[in-house]
Parts: structure tokens; C-alpha cells; sequence
């Protein structure tokens, strides 16, 4: 069985980014062009193409995989965790909570919120109440101050 | 014969797994059908594109729902 993927919040992975740390965006390319991270390093691999070319990915450069909401990227840092890759991270929340804090993106912002990750095979995933920002349990948010650092935020 | 199949849980996931309860009961094969839906015990396996299938430890399906023909050539090479 796998590790426990290590999950880090916006704040950090634009920290890291600073540092040196290599955004990769799993998103597909239609939604990359309504709305992108607006950092110096990132590279875009598809879900659709990342069996393919994850391959292209560093192993000695910190890696954070980043998506819509972070579920897809959640997905991608277990294959790379799979596939032998140490050095990497998903970011939670995806460019949605990024572009809600206010960092730097550039495109269409209403596009954070609009589009949604697939279901498991695909398919639209139903939106639920605990998608809505609202739905967040107070102090349970990564840089919540009553959140744990859990070594990985904050 | 333990069979494992993949997926977090929606409609092709569900046919597989009916599916291959359909076979197994036809051809008279006895298996362990297991569903896995937590994400990293599926990423565990490499699949990332589910449903996937694992077969006493090996993945023999990914991706879509199997044909017919396929799970009875699985259940029957296991069978022999």
C-alpha cells in the first residue's frame, strides 16, 4: 500500500514555488485557457495524457501537482508515489482555493468556481454541499489556526 | 480466486462488479469479489484509469467496463 499522499495548502505551494518547486497542472488544456496559474515554473500534463508522459516529470525537483479542486491532482501525486517519485505533493483545494486567497492567476477567475472534477469513471462528479466553501467546518481548513501543522501546512 | 475490483464508486463500477458475479455464477467458478474505493489503495496498484480489475494480485483490466468475453476467458484460464 502506498504512503499517505503529503497535502499541502495554497499558501505553501506559492512559497515553495518561490523556492524553486515545480507546479504541475493536471488540468485539460480547455480549462488551462479560461484559467491558469499565473507562476514562474509550471508545467501542464493532462490527465487525459499523464500515464504518457509522466515520464517528462523531474525526480530530483520538488514537484506539486495542482488541479481544478485538487482531487485529480490528488490522483496523479499517488501515480507518481506509484511510479517511485519522493519528491512530490498535492496541492488541496486546487486553483479554485488558490484564485480565492488571491493568488496569482491569470484568465477568467469566475472560471475557479464554474467547472467541475470528473467523477470515477469520467463522468460529471454531482456537486454536494460539501464542495461550497460555506460547507467548510470552521478550523478545519489548512491554515485554520487550529488546524495541526501535520508537518505539511502552516 | 480473489478478484478485486477498482473504482470509487459509480455505474461502471457497479456493472463490473455485476457482471463479473453474472459469469462467475454461469460458469460455476467460486471467487472472492472485493470492491476497492479508497483512492490510494486503487493508486497502490498503478490503475488510473478505472474500473479496474485485479486477478490474485494482478491488474488485468483498466479502464471501462470489460466485456463479456474478456471475464470469461479471466474466470476460465483460472478455472482450468
Amino acid at each position: 500500500m502506498l504512503a499517505e499522499a503529503r497535502e499541502v495548502c495554497p499558501t505553501t505551494t506559492l512559497r515553495l514555488s518561490r523556492e524553486g518547486a515545480l507546479l504541475v497542472d493536471v488540468r485539460e488544456r480547455d480549462e488551462i485557457d479560461r484559467l491558469a496559474f499565473d507562476v514562474p515554473d509550471v508545467v501542464v500534463v493532462p490527465m487525459s495524457e499523464f500515464e504518457q508522459r509522466c515520464g517528462e516529470l523531474p525526480r530530483d525537483r520538488d514537484l506539486v501537482m495542482v488541479c481544478q479542486v485538487g482531487e485529480r491532482s490528488l490522483k496523479a501525486t499517488y501515480y507518481l508515489m506509484y511510479r517511485g517519485h519522493t519528491r512530490v505533493a498535492n496541492m488541496e483545494g486546487g486553483i479554485a482555493k488558490w484564485a480565492r486567497k488571491g493568488f496569482p492567476v491569470k484568465g477568467d477567475v469566475s472560471a475557479a468556481m464554474a467547472s467541475r472534477e470528473t467523477g470515477c469513471c469520467g463522468g460529471a462528479a454531482p456537486i454536494t454541499a460539501a464542495d461550497r466553501p460555506s460547507a467548510q467546518a470552521p478550523g478545519k481548513g489548512c491554515c485554520a489556526p487550529q488546524s495541526k501543522p501535520a508537518g505539511a501546512c502552516c | 480466486m480473489d478478484i478485486k475490483v477498482l473504482g470509487t464508486g459509480c455505474a461502471n463500477c457497479r456493472t463490473t462488479i455485476a457482471m463479473i458475479e453474472q459469469v462467475a455464477q454461469a460458469k460455476g467458478v467460486a471467487v472472492n469479489l472485493e470492491k476497492v474505493e479508497e483512492l490510494r489503495a486503487i493508486m497502490s496498484y498503478g490503475v488510473m484509469s478505472t474500473p479496474g480489475v485485479v486477478i490474485d494480485g494482478k491488474v488485468v483490466h483498466a479502464g471501462g467496463v470489460p466485456g463479456r468475453d474478456k471475464i470469461e476467458q479471466w474466470l476460465a484460464v483460472k478455472h482450468a
